[in-house]
């Protein structure tokens, strides 16, 4: 009797406190001292106001508002600290959902904490496979997480090998050359490895020619024994993987060489509003991989991107799809009328969402699915002071490629 | 049973409770033992659980650099190779964490055995400079064959070696409690002493007989079994390991922990974790500290070595505690005369209680 009587009150204080819920708990992680971070928050920010503004998140009949918890998750200095900042919001803030996380190394050390708690944590930032793979091997546990972007790291290699097939056509098609010449420009880093191997791979396949690789250090700051090897050679394409200020240095240099040679690849540096005035003004032509621009990838690109650099005076790096990931999370709470992960889970894995940069679907790995229409990406180039969006060329509002003068 | 509670007693009256930093010590232990029974909060258990994990890092790091006098600015190699070691182990060979955790702090100690051997040769700035290679040294082989080492992503999925929070907290706790309580004694007993003195001079050190390459390789080896413990017990805590084990980073947190403890006392690097580690983990709970986190750990670090030069746990012990200045035995600092030879202990120029024994 006692006990039955013991159980009803649990029931009911726990019922209660259900019902007592008014928002729902999102933590934002990142390393906010970085830029990474802080588009993470931004983007999280916006997608809160958008959502609170429309009043709030239904579920069983009732208004939820969306309260961000902000993380520092200090990943970038120490691997503990962000699986200890994953415990804390989930153990201390009450954290209902978890999204963010930038560094693969660190990301695999918060996704153990995240998945001993079950709770649904959605990845905006960190590229590396395994993350994935984890899910496919041990579904039970780690079905909780789901990676909104960016596309995991064989895909964003798939499509830096499709815009360089497209960067190459152009070159046959203007300067009547059948195997256009590459030289691999990359940084001396563990990530360029892989790509440097399938550039080594790909390149005879797609009718290009390699004339040599050259790796400079991430922070070099001058490229000139680089560049001018390359101008020897004859290279029609600098195939760039760099992450740090080398592409600054790399673009300005290539300008102040008046290069024939295009630049193409990866150059982190590149995506960002500053790269035009950092590289003195003398980028012309640099292009890279990017996410966001203001062209019609979906039908909420071109207003979002607005409405962002609007409120933040800035353009949106990829991390700032947290806010997709706040998005995808709303819609999946409405339809399983549930705020447990458990419940949401396998509704998001049949979730397709209209996204700011990609229609988000995801895969059994819960990696979003690669390929046109999907998540894929986009090229960007830096014409006269102005970051251009090129390519996919089917999609609204992109530019012509343009090629330096020879 | 009556006779040894008694005796256990005697032995805690007469030994422990009768100075304040070793009763401090007590009821730091006890609390750390009660915690989960008291307050059950899974994240202050994984602070401590990984404070404990550090401090027994920056114990092993005193041990070598105090001590001996072998200031390690790479000392995160040892921590390194304890985790990846076991790491592997348990991965590839499909081994219990309980057998790879052993064989992690057996790699560990090889390394420190190499690592001492290398420097046999060297001393002061040149063998700091040395030492910071080796964990460059390996982080480059790590990433030159990732086949082998999980390149820079490092390895991730280990086993743990208890399924529950209070089982991973206790092995910590206990881990620590073993591991620090057994340097101290080891840098208490003759063999510390030998280590004090190739510290202050390894030449007359050599001339009284002493083989101080072999002591140096000991001091060595068993830093690094303890240093490769901590890592080991970490990664299979964490279930990842990687390149961050290796850091330069952690090497110099270690040295910063160590000074800010005080050096040679082995305690003092303890509680410098104990302190550091959950204070700068608190700042980052409050978003106005937490992305500035560094800078209030290095004003904290700062302020205390102006005031405290020798270090927090020193400075604490000699407002607590008084040397007498007749048979160099520690008193409570509320003690008018020596509780061993009954010796004034009042005087203008009161000793200091961690002033090295000069008698």
């Amino acid at each position: 009797m006692l006990r039955t009587l013991i159980a009803s009150c649990a029931f009911a204080l726990a019922s209660t406190s259900a019902l007592g819920q008014t928002t729902v708990k999102i933590a934002v992680l990142g390393p906010m001292a970085f830029v990474q971070g802080e588009n993470h928050w931004m983007g999280a920010e916006m997608a809160r106001d958008d959502i609170n503004k429309a009043g709030g998140i239904t579920v069983g009949g009732r208004k939820l508002m969306v309260e961000l918890v902000r993380a520092d998750s200090n990943e970038m200095t120490s691997v503990p600290d962000a699986a200890s900042a994953v415990e804390r919001v989930i153990t201390r803030d009450k954290a209902d959902f978890l999204i963010g996380g930038f560094r693969s190394e660190a990301v695999l050390a918060m996704q153990e904490v995240a998945m001993d708690h079950k709770k649904l944590f959605l990845g905006v930032g960190a590229a590396h496979d395994e993350l994935g793979i984890r899910v496919e091997k041990d579904y039970n546990r780690y079905k909780y997480w789901f990676r909104v972007s960016p596309t995991k790291s064989t895909d964003l290699g798939r499509t830096v090998f499709g815009v360089l097939g497209a960067v190459a056509g152009d070159i046959r098609t203007q300067f009547k050359t059948e195997t256009p010449k590459v030289a691999v420009l990359a940084e001396k880093a563990i990530w360029t490895e892989g790509l440097i191997a399938a550039a080594q791979k790909n390149l005879p396949a797609m009718k290009m020619e390699m004339v040599g690789l050259w790796q400079p250090s991430a922070v070099a700051t001058d490229v000139t024994a680089e560049l001018s090897a390359i101008e020897r050679a004859g290279a029609d394409i600098v195939f760039t993987f760099l992450s740090g200020p080398v592409g600054i240095v790399t673009g300005r240099q290539m300008g102040e060489r008046n290069m024939k040679a295009v630049a193409f690849g990866i150059n982190v540096e590149a995506q960002k509003d500053e790269f035009w005035g950092a590289a003195a003004g003398k980028a012309n032509f640099v292009s890279t991989l990017d996410t966001y621009a203001e062209v019609e990838i979906t039908p909420k690109t071109v207003p979002w991107v607005r409405a962002f650099k609007e409120r933040f005076k800035k353009s949106p790096t990829y991390n700032a799809a947290t806010y997709d990931a706040v998005m995808i999370l709303k819609e999946a709470i409405e339809k399983a009328n549930s705020i447990k992960s458990d419940d949401l889970v396998p509704v998001i894995e049949k979730l397709s969402y209209l996204g700011n940069a990609a229609v988000v679907e995801f895969d059994k790995r819960h990696d979003p699915v690669w390929g046109p229409g999907k998540s894929l990406g986009i090229g960007v180039q830096w014409q006269d002071g102005k970051k251009v969006a090129f390519w996919p060329p089917q999609v609204k509002g992109m530019q012509p490629f343009r090629l330096p003068a020879r | 049973m009556r006779y040894w509670l008694r005796r256990l007693w005697m032995q805690l009256r007469n030994e422990v409770l009768v100075l304040p930093s070793r009763t401090l010590v007590l009821v730091w232990a006890i609390a750390l033992l009660l915690l989960p029974w008291v307050y059950a909060d899974p994240y202050v258990l994984r602070i401590v659980t990984l404070t404990c994990l550090f401090a027994i890092f920056a114990a092993s790091w005193d041990l070598l650099a105090g001590y001996s006098g072998q200031v390690n600015f790479g000392h995160a190699l040892f921590f390194g190779a304890g985790a990846y070691a076991s790491a592997l182990l348990s991965l590839k060979l499909g081994l219990s964490p309980w057998l790879t955790v052993w064989a992690g702090t057996a790699v560990a100690t090889l390394f420190g055995l190499g690592a001492g051997y290398l420097c046999l040769r060297l001393r002061g700035s040149y063998l700091s400079l040395a030492t910071l290679a080796f964990p460059l040294i390996a982080t480059g082989l790590l990433f030159a064959f990732p086949g082998f080492s999980g390149g820079e992503l490092g390895f991730s999925g280990l086993p743990r070696l208890a399924n529950s929070l209070l089982g991973n907290y206790y092995i910590a706790v206990i881990a620590m409690l073993a591991l620090v309580f057994g340097l101290w004694l080891i840098a208490d007993s003759k063999f510390g002493l030998v280590l004090h003195a190739i510290r202050d001079d390894e030449l007359a050190a050599r001339a009284s007989g002493i083989n101080t390459p072999r002591y140096k390789l000991a001091a060595f080896a068993l830093s690094a079994f303890a240093a490769g413990l901590a890592g080991a017990l970490l990664a299979h805590y964490m279930r990842v390991t990687g390149p961050f084990t290796l850091e330069t980073a952690l090497s110099f947190q270690v040295v910063i922990w160590g000074i800010f403890g005080g050096v040679a006392t082995i305690y003092g690097p303890v509680a410098a974790v104990f302190v550091l580690y959950p204070l700068t983990e608190w700042f980052g709970g409050f978003q106005a500290f937490g992305e500035r986190r560094l800078l209030f750990f290095a004003v904290i670090v700062l302020l205390v070595l102006l005031y405290m030069p020798r270090g927090l746990a020193p400075w604490v012990r000699d407002k607590i505690e008084t040397l007498c200045p007749r048979c160099k035995q520690r008193n409570g600092a509320w003690r008018t005369h020596c509780r061993l030879c009954s010796a004034p202990l009042i005087a203008t120029d009161r000793p200091r209680a961690s002033e090295p024994d000069k008698g």
